[in-house]
């Protein structure tokens, strides 16, 4: 019977819609988190009566025919990258991104990563580096005799000396933009790789097209609402009973059918 | 077997179909843009022999489409589009043109205006809507227009057409067969989604009118059984 398996297909769609929200919810503290949606869609339909079947000699037409629908899918998981408001955290190395650019890091397997999360770190050889220790590409390495480092808004590193009244430049972040940026691949651990469908990466200059400034002492927090997310699992559970009870009725029609003499 | 077995059989799978469709509204309640189909039961008479009174019988003789325009949910985001009122976008497809009301669209790697699915959004002239690079801020006014930085650069393509005229193709898409004109008294809101305009209380007492009169069926397709082994029996004492 065609309803089982539709409200089945009902369910099993809002059951991933939870494992989305749940995801959400559980984010809503990580650096730069992009909440992720869920769009449904219907599946194709059986056209039992097309619409605009001729039904007579005299050529009138059906004018609404039948077409049984087949159930719903998930059709796709969207990212929303909308810019997260900013936190101060007064970190020498914490930056965030103004803007819809990305941070370019080099993962260990030698690829290119990107990334919003902003939260660096030195390591022992003073280089820049994400929380997992992976390496800004850009290369910035910060001398062990530095005692301040400053960061402007177009990603231009200066770090002051005790022996030098003025600041040395020792390098510069720059900030990488996709056309397409809710076509990346989340790696996980707030990573991106750039696939065919967010386009190649292109390194824009801070300040201009809307690649954005840096803020130094910011990061950027997740863009979860958990409000929204909350109506949103209640939807997900009403929907997930609704198609239950469709089961429940259909199971009840099939044992009456079963005891027909 | 008896003409009643038959009515009452014909009843019996119109209701699973009808099932099947209650199936499908409560299993898209969630779809953005989703329209409520139900069933629509006709009576097609059959005459008998011997000049007796003809009888109706009864089966499912058309599918309707509820168009009627259901929630907008606010979302924000810049490229989620409802409309309101009577209209469609207009996708160019592999298939041909498709339109559709689920607004949820993305700019894909040519900075296309396209579908999840990566279908072209098109145009009022029909074609296709590029982004300009480095678009930040995309602004769309309620009769279509789409502008980046108070720059308009295209508007949108709504058109309309009559609902007999289109069929279902599954994917929020719906296939013109007979072409489709622009669209009158439209709005476009942006960073809204129309929700699915199923309403589950009517859905749910439709499920229970369905389970009961199916049930009902099956009381008196038991009946009719008991009357016949009557009929059998008194036959045989009568030998």
């Amino acid at each position: 019977m065609e309803s089982l398996r539709i409200a089945a297909s009902g369910m099993a769609a809002q059951q991933k819609r939870v494992a989305v929200i749940s995801n959400n919810i559980s984010n809503m503290s990580t650096t730069a988190y992009a909440p992720r949606s869920v769009e449904f869609a219907d599946l194709h339909y059986q056209q039992v009566l097309r619409p605009g079947t001729i039904s007579s000699q005299t050529g009138t037409v059906v004018p609404a025919g039948i077409q049984l629908g087949t159930g719903v899918r998930l059709s796709a998981v969207t990212m929303s990258l909308e810019q997260g408001g900013l936190r101060e955290s007064n970190g020498d190395l914490d930056l965030a991104i103004e803007g819809r650019g990305f941070f370019e890091i080099t993962l260990p397997s030698g690829e290119a990563g990107y990334t919003r999360d902003g939260n660096f770190n030195r390591n022992a050889e003073g280089e820049m580096v994400t929380s997992e220790g992976y390496p800004l590409a850009d290369g910035i390495v910060i001398p062990d005799d530095a005692l301040q480092v400053s960061i402007n808004q177009d990603g231009e590193v200066y770090a002051y000396f005790s022996n030098a009244v003025a600041a040395q430049q020792v390098g510069t972040i720059g900030l990488t933009v996709f056309s397409n940026p809710t076509g990346l691949e989340a790696l996980g651990g707030n990573l991106y790789k750039a696939t065919e469908a967010s386009g190649s990466p292109v390194i824009g200059a801070p300040g201009q097209n809307g690649v954005g400034n840096m803020r130094q002492g910011f990061l950027e927090e997740s863009g979860v609402d958990v409000v929204n997310e909350i109506s949103d699992l209640i939807e997900a559970q009403r929907g997930y009973e609704l198609n239950s009870k469709v089961i429940t009725a259909s199971d009840e029609m099939l044992s009456t059918m079963v005891r027909m003499r | 077997m008896d003409k009643s077995n038959y009515i009452n059989l014909g009843r019996q799978s119109g209701l699973m179909q009808e099932m099947r469709s209650v199936a499908n509204n409560l299993a898209n309640v969630s779809t953005t843009a989703y329209k409520r189909e139900s069933a629509v039961f006709t009576e097609y008479v059959i005459s008998l022999e011997n000049n007796s009174p003809s009888i109706s019988m009864s089966r499912i003789g058309a599918h309707y489409t509820d168009f009627s325009q259901g929630g907008q949910k606010q979302t924000g985001a810049p490229l989620d589009i409802a409309i309101a009122g009577d209209g469609f976008f207009s996708l160019n497809t592999p298939l041909g043109i498709r339109l559709t009301r689920a607004g949820h669209f993305i700019i894909d790697q040519e900075q296309r205006l396209v579908t999840i699915e990566g279908y072209a959004v098109l145009d009022e002239t029909g074609g296709e809507i590029a982004l300009p690079a480095g678009a930040a801020d995309i602004a769309i006014a309620s009769d279509g227009t789409m502008s980046a930085a108070g720059t308009p650069f295209a508007r949108l393509g709504i058109v309309s057409s009559a609902p007999e005229k289109l069929t279902r193709d599954g994917d929020r898409l719906w296939r013109p067969l007979d072409g489709y004109e622009p669209a009158q008294d439209v709005r476009i809101q942006q960073g809204a989604l129309e929700q699915s305009n199923v309403n589950p209380v009517l859905e749910i007492s439709r499920l229970i009118e369905v389970q009961r009169s199916y049930e009902a069926g099956q009381f008196l397709l038991d009946r009719d059984d008991d009357r016949l082994r009557k009929v059998i029996e008194a036959i045989e004492q009568l030998r």
